[in-house]
């Protein structure tokens, strides 16, 4: 009974970390109409960046997950201008597969620069606190409260900010937002930053962990698009609700499965809901 | 105030779909376009708020050229379009549509948001609900108060009735005889030629992209020629 219940707290602490690059990818997805498999690369080069400042900076890990946002913006932005957008009148179908070769390039740069080797960050150890027979790290509350002060940003900002209204009404409708003064493709770089830049701390939260390398982000890459499926891809707070699902899911799973089935689950829940209910759970259309 | 003179228009490399239109707007006046289907009405009323490109002619605005302007350009010149479909943000609020309406010029929004609200208080009720669960009726409502929400000088509405029951085109057509009434020229193409005539100051008829009469709204609904092409007797 224990262990269910540590496996499903593994599994919820896991699914706010996977929620946060799942808010990326959907917002983009929301706004620009297509699936960025880039969000992976756009995690590892946060990562990166945060590791870079941290272990060489000594910066905590509030200053380098905002390093990590910003430098996961520049470079989402910077892809997005340079190959991504040109081919948008291809269809969003050329734009994904794209995304697919900037995630490959990203890693293979990351990979010149940094190598190969696991890299960890340089943090305080600490004695895991029990509590009623469960087992918290520090560390993991601490990314958990992060991942939650950022989901409620993330809210807020698309419920009352100025720009995040006109990314909601450009996501619903281009050409009204186009008649009351927005501009549908500054908008929609806007949104690619945001999403990047989330990207990016989520690639940091997800290290912070364990220890990162240039495959980090590609790894969790199923984890976060089976997370968006799952809750609907367009839909902020499904894109919550499927992450933490897959990573109670995932959690659950490797207590009957060898760990190497963990992604499994993506792959079974994508296969799923893309045959039993394309829209997702909260989707509102079906796409 | 409003003068545009020889539209030429069209979609891609069709032929003209406009040959030639011509409509002008007086202060306080409501102005229906009506014609048969394909006459081009729509895009007559696109044309003139800069949503489809202009191969010819031109559009004045209380004197000055807005020809070369594009569809924002002419917004903040004052004209506002309502289209016909698809003319509110559905996954948004009615609160949430009339903000975001004011997304051009947001200083003094809250006032104009309490205006539209007095001014339709059925849309005050339903500030919380999602634009989509809205009424055909109330759908419409919201928005032309969206369009109030950036101060216009004329009001270009498309087809406002089309789909509504007829006791909710009614309610509609008596909302636009109000907001005229307070001082906002309209120009409106309706397939719901006889109703929008009547209330109308002036009419044109269109057919095949070109002017084929204009008079007084009532003179042009009761002239038997009119009636027997385009209103079905």
């Amino acid at each position: 009974m224990t262990i269910v219940a540590q496996a499903i707290l593994n599994g919820i602490m896991t699914g706010m970390l996977i929620a946060i690059p799942a808010l990326g990818l959907t917002a983009i997805f929301a706004v620009l109409r297509y699936v960025n498999f880039a969000i992976g690369a756009y995690a590892t080069v946060g990562a990166f960046a945060a590791w870079y400042v941290n272990t060489r900076f000594g910066l905590g890990v509030f200053p380098s997950a905002l390093v990590a946002f910003v430098a996961g913006g520049a470079v989402g932005l910077i892809a997005e201008q340079t190959a991504l957008a040109r081919l948008r009148p291809s269809g969003a179908l050329a734009v994904a597969i794209a995304s697919i070769a900037v995630n490959l390039i990203l890693e293979n740069v990351i990979r010149f620069i940094f190598g190969n080797d696991l890299q960890g960050f340089d943090l305080p150890i600490a004695r895991d606190w029990r509590f009623a027979g469960l087992r918290f790290g520090p560390q993991q509350l601490q990314t958990a409260a992060i991942a939650i002060a950022i989901m409620a940003a993330v809210f807020l900002f698309l419920r009352f900010a100025r720009f995040g209204k006109a990314m909601r009404a450009v996501a619903d409708n281009p050409d009204l937002g186009r008649l009351f003064g927005m501009d549908p493709a500054r908008i929609a770089m806007i949104t690619v930053v945001l999403g990047a830049g989330l990207a990016g701390v989520g690639g940091v939260l997800l290290g912070l962990d364990t220890a990162i390398d240039p495959m980090t982000g590609s790894r969790l890459l199923l984890s976060i698009f089976a997370a968006a499926v799952l809750g609907g891809l367009g839909s902020i707070p499904g894109a919550v609700l499927g992450a933490v699902m897959i990573g109670i899911g995932e959690e659950l799973a490797v207590l009957v499965l060898p760990a190497t089935y963990r992604s499994a689950v993506g792959f079974a829940t994508i296969l799923l809901i893309l045959s039993l209910r394309p829209a997702g759970i909260l989707g509102e259309r079906n796409t | 105030m409003l003068k545009a003179e020889g539209l030429v228009a069209g979609y891609g490399a069709a032929e003209e779909i406009l040959k030639g239109a011509s409509i002008d707007v007086e202060a306080g006046e409501i102005v229906t376009i009506i014609g048969p289907n394909g006459a081009g009405k729509s895009t007559l009323l696109k044309a003139i708020a800069g949503l489809v490109p202009l191969k010819g002619g031109s559009v004045r605005m209380n004197g000055a050229d807005l020809t070369r302007q594009d569809a924002l350009g002419r917004s903040k010149a004052g004209l506002a379009f309502v289209m016909q479909e698809k003319n509110v943000f559905g996954a948004m609020s009615v609160a949430e549509n009339l903000d975001i309406a004011s997304f051009g010029n947001p200083s003094g929004m809250a006032a104009r948001r309490e205006a539209v609200y007095a001014r339709y208080p059925v849309l005050a009720d339903k500030r919380k609900a999602l634009a989509r669960t809205l009424s055909g009726g109330q759908r419409q409502l919201l928005a032309m108060g969206m369009s109030l929400m950036t101060e216009p000088k004329l009001l270009l509405l498309d087809e406002p009735t089309a789909g509504l029951s007829p006791k909710a085109a009614e309610e509609l057509f008596m909302a636009i005889i109000e907001l005229n009434r307070s001082g906002l020229p309209v120009l409106m193409v309706e397939q719901h030629a006889l109703e929008a005539l009547e209330i109308s100051t002036r009419g044109y008829v269109i057919v095949t992209g070109r002017n084929a009469a204009t008079g007084g709204g009532r003179e042009l609904a009761a002239d038997p020629e009119v009636r027997r092409l385009f209103l079905g007797g």
